[in-house]
């Protein structure tokens, strides 16, 4: 089992930190309020962007992969990053799942949750979050 | 050292999850195969009944918006039942369909149309098909898929069957959520046995 530990160590998968923030980025594309960015940033844009936050554990296997894998599946699900290269349906339809993934208490993973004691949202960010992505999706849905 | 041990027994749970949510969706593959022929058929039966479409529809050899309409109505008549299994399958098939169009005979207008809505419908889908066990998961994916249905019927037209639209208001948190109908009477995908009969038609698609 030690060996194995050892050994898997050497094996680290490429990481995901492009250090750019894109004009297609979340909050370029709309009037982001500072406090709903901050709990996107905090909680979710380390699976959900091009620029993860590596944290200490992230240099330990398995976890690098697990990460990676998170990751991987995070992004191809909800890439703030990349939201203004979306069509405007699915812009909505983003919108709307990121409220009923935080209000379903599905997002951030529990596992994430763990090992980041910010990401593991109160009442009231949940709610912030919540509110202002249904406003904005619905503010979307009447202009066409 | 314990929090790498910690970290370590995490990651092996996580790994674990992982692998369990892959076996459910080989499941629902393999029941995707019978729904697969039950649509066949019914296709069959429903397609000597198109009679007039609206100027909009393209011919159902070439593109299918029969069985894209057939696909969506499983689905919702799958959660009016409160049956995630059959919605799951049901999701499954519309993802089966969307992979197999050929967009060759459509217009440019009608091209656009369905690349922006098929993107969207598509992954609601696909979810809808991960998710056999999360029934209210499936609906709040559902919401939306409804909308990209009724867009997509608004399009190509009704595949030469009448449709009807319908809405309650109580569905989607009290927020209300639209969903699209074969049949006149209101049976309720959003809250199922709940609350089988709250809503009502909003428009009829001839
Ligand atoms: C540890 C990594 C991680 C973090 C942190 C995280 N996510 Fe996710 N997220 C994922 C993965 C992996 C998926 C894909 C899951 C799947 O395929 O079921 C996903 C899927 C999603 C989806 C699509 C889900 C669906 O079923 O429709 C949304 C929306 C989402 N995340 C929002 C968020 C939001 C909002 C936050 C922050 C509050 C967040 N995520 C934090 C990893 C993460
Ligand atoms: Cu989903």
């Amino acid at each position: 089992m030690l060996i194995i530990f050892i050994v898997i160590q050497f094996i680290q998968p490429v990481r995901n930190k492009s250090g750019q923030v894109l004009s297609t980025d979340f909050g370029k594309v709309y009037a982001v309020p500072g406090n709903v960015q901050a709990v996107l940033q905090n909680a979710c844009y380390d699976c959900h962007s091009n620029n993860t936050m590596y944290p200490w554990y992230a240099n330990i296997q398995p976890m690098a992969w697990v990460m990676a894998r998170h990751i991987k599946n995070g992004k191809d699900k909800l890439n703030f990053s990349d939201f203004g290269s979306y069509t405007g349906r699915r812009q909505i339809s983003k919108l709307k799942g990121i409220a009923n993934q935080v209000k379903d208490d599905e997002m951030p993973i529990s596992s994430y949750k763990l090992m980041h004691k910010n990401a593991n949202l109160t009442t009231e960010e949940k709610s912030l979050i919540m509110d202002w992505m249904n406003k904005t999706a619905d503010s979307l849905s009447t202009e066409n | 050292m314990k929090n790498i041990i910690i970290g370590f027994a995490i990651a092996a749970t996580t790994l674990a999850a992982c692998n369990n949510s892959n076996n459910d969706t080989a499941n629902a593959k393999q029941t995707d195969i019978k729904n697969d022929t039950a649509l066949a058929t019914q296709q069959q039966v429903t397609k000597d009944t198109a009679g007039t479409q609206s100027t909009t529809a393209t011919s159902e050899a070439t593109f299918p918006v029969k069985e894209i309409i057939t696909g969506y109505l499983q689905l919702k008549n799958a959660l009016a039942k409160d049956n995630g299994q059959d919605a799951a399958s049901a999701g499954n098939a519309i993802v089966a369909t969307l992979a197999k169009v050929d967009m060759k005979g459509l217009s440019d207008v009608q091209m656009k149309s369905y690349m922006n809505i098929a993107d969207d419908l598509k992954e609601h889908a696909e979810h809808i098909g991960a998710n056999a066990g999360k029934i209210e998961h499936q609906r709040e994916h559902f919401i939306m898929l409804s909308k990209d249905m009724a867009d997509f019927v608004k399009t190509f037209g009704n595949g030469g069957q009448t449709l009807y639209k319908d809405f309650c208001p109580m569905a989607n948190d009290g927020k209300g959520a639209t969903w699209i109908s074969e049949v006149k009477e209101i049976k309720n995908p959003y809250l199922g046995s709940k609350m089988p009969d709250c809503g009502s038609v909003k428009e009829t698609i001839k």
